[in-house]
């Protein structure tokens, strides 16, 4: 079978300093694969790339065997590829639960007249939108605070809820930019094991961190450095590699 | 009308507001309130409360793009203007009946809106801003220039009284009784539109650009649509207050009506749908309260507008959510 994701030599420059030199790896379907580097390694650029909120100087992003270079971060959404942000993007307005239910837009349909009239149909797509972010509030521990607006919430929680929201617009490749940051060593078990049971569900999952610890929840690692992937494999081989030893501990 | 006051008012919640008698009970008060005015106030005063009527419809296409959107909009003069003229070029040129030019000025409008909204709602921010305000200019020009169809200076005049299913609106207590119905139906139908996958798209978009695009939202699709409305409701109102006033100008399609639609959508608080209401009520009275102080008006208007933004930061409609709220607290938690 083919990989989910296919990077393909991808370079990526900004003002003549080149980010990302022809880094290639692939995601396949149904595990946690994790991205990590130090920090300024090209993670985020790669990750906007694969994302579609930059476009590549050269090479390609094959998703499920298609080009999506060209496709925009909504088309790219629409075939299953859903991402969240280092600095969680939660609609600060809206409650958790409203947050959540706007998760489900690919899941509906109704336009604007249908809106304006407020038909029966759009009721029943409202009445669904708030079943599935019901059952996610309580997925996520997030009951306690869904009527709460979630720009009001600690760090913590607003990734829970981009989480949650990112979950309810069912992905096929959910990819997670620096999921553990800003949280506590508890949130980060919490999350570890949300991830896993994610996982385990059959939800594939690309993880970029800088964070050893909480990558050792995926089972195949790449490891970027200066915009180059220098090493890739199962978490105990990357830790033993010498470039990734030297580039992390700078020993 | 105002019997809407208690329900649009009400922040657009998900959870099921039970049965307030009291905000029924309210909510029936300000509707005789509403129906009884016309009987007792002055004609100067029913005058002033049609011109608010009018605006709350223009000014709720502004108040629901810059609240709800995150668009901030200066061109609504324009399409405020092509309403106005298409229905009286129609009436008195070629003598069709008003529902044509009403048709024809929305059609217009939203084509325009569509034709320019497209590039220029690629810009976000104070480059919209600008663009918008462009709009406004050009469309100000265009309107004096093109006198053979706008009159130019000179203007159109005879345009005649609205027919109503053979009812005549030829008094301004008549007219009150046409265009309040009419703006609480499109609240109603906005407010229906907020409570849609579409409404959760928009401030999605209005909050996070990013993370509605990664939920699949075509922001840029939505912008120009939502663009397009708030265009046919300027046109809306323009082509009825051609009829009400029976005589249009370019003086009344100038950057000054612009402004005062996008100052009542932010007094009103854009982010309530009642805010355009509370808006154009206070664009339309408070001035002309002020003016018999003389001379001093425009600068006590001008304190008062500060003040407002000052103190109510989210607007009359914001502060009156946050009462509602406060009312209701303790059945809430």
């Amino acid at each position: 079978m083919s990989p989910l994701l296919e990077v393909k030599q991808v370079s990526r420059s900004f003002s003549g300093l080149r980010v990302l030199n022809n880094v290639s790896f692939a995601v396949e379907t149904g595990r946690i694969t994790g991205l990590i580097g130090p920090n300024g390694a090209g993670k985020s650029t790669l990750f906007n790339i694969v994302s579609g909120f930059l476009t590549p100087d050269t090479g390609q992003i094959l998703y499920q065997g298609h080009d999506v270079n060209r496709m925009s971060v909504a088309q790219r959404s629409r075939v299953g590829l859903v991402r969240t942000f280092q600095t969680p993007q939660v609609f600060a307005n809206l409650t958790v639960r409203e947050n959540i239910m706007a998760g489900c837009y690919k899941q509906t349909a109704s336009g604007v007249i249908a809106g304006l009239l407020g038909t029966p149909r759009v009721r029943a797509e409202l009445k669904r939108m708030r079943a599935a972010a019901s059952s996610a509030c309580d997925r996520f521990g997030l009951a306690q605070v869904s009527d709460q607006p979630a720009g009001k919430l600690p760090a913590g929680q607003q990734r829970l809820v981009e989480l949650a929201r990112a979950c309810v617009a069912q992905p096929t490749l959910l990819c997670l930019d620096e999921p553990s940051s800003g949280l506590n060593s508890e949130e980060v078990a919490r999350l570890m094991q949300t991830l896993a049971r994610l996982s385990e569900e059959g939800l594939t999952i690309l993880l970029v961190s800088h964070d050893m610890d909480l990558v050792a929840v995926a089972s195949v690692i790449h490891v970027l450095c200066f915009g180059e992937i220098i090493a890739s494999g199962a978490l105990s081989q990357v830790q033993s590699d010498a470039r990734v030893r030297e580039a992390y501990l700078g020993t | 009308m105002k019997e809407l006051t208690q329900e649009v008012a009400s922040p657009v919640s998900t959870t099921r507001s039970g049965g307030h008698l009291q905000g029924w009970a309210i909510g029936l008060g300000l509707l005789l309130l509403w129906a009884l005015v016309p009987a007792v106030a002055s004609r100067s005063l029913i005058d002033m409360l049609v011109f608010s009527g009018l605006y709350t419809i223009a000014g709720l296409g502004v108040t629901f793009l810059l609240g709800q959107c995150g668009i901030v909009s200066l061109a609504q003069s324009v399409f405020f203007g092509i309403g106005a003229y298409s229905t009286a070029y129609c009436t008195t040129h070629y003598g069709w009946p008003a529902p044509a030019g009403f048709v024809i000025g929305i059609g217009v409008s939203a084509a325009i809106a569509l034709a320019v909204g497209w590039p220029v709602l690629r810009l976000s921010g104070y480059f919209l801003a600008l663009a918008t305000l462009a709009l406004a200019i050009i469309g100000h020009v265009l309107f004096t220039e093109w006198d053979w169809l706008t009159g130019g200076t000179l203007g159109i005049g005879g345009i005649p009284r609205l027919d109503l299913f053979g009812f005549s609106l030829k008094s301004p207590q008549r007219f009150y009784y046409l265009v309040w119905p009419l703006a609480a139906v499109l609240l109603l139908l906005h407010r229906n539109l907020l409570l849609s996958r579409t409404g959760f798209a928009m401030r999605a978009m209005r909050d996070a650009p990013a993370a509605a695009a990664v939920l699949g939202v075509d922001n840029h699709a939505l912008k120009v649509k939502m663009f397009v409305l708030s265009a046919m409701l300027g046109a809306l109102a323009g082509s009825l207050f051609a009829h009400y006033v029976s005589f249009v100008s370019v003086d009344s399609f100038g950057v000054d009506r612009a402004i005062n639609f996008l100052l009542l959508a932010v007094l009103g608080g854009a982010k309530t749908i009642i805010g355009a209401v509370l808006g154009a009520l206070f664009v339309t009275i408070v001035p002309r309260v002020l003016s018999q102080f003389g001379d001093i008006h425009a600068v006590l208007f001008a304190c008062l507008l500060i003040a407002t933004v000052i103190f109510l930061p989210e607007g009359f409609g914001g502060a009156l959510q946050r009462l509602v709220q406060h009312l209701r607290g303790p059945a809430r938690s």
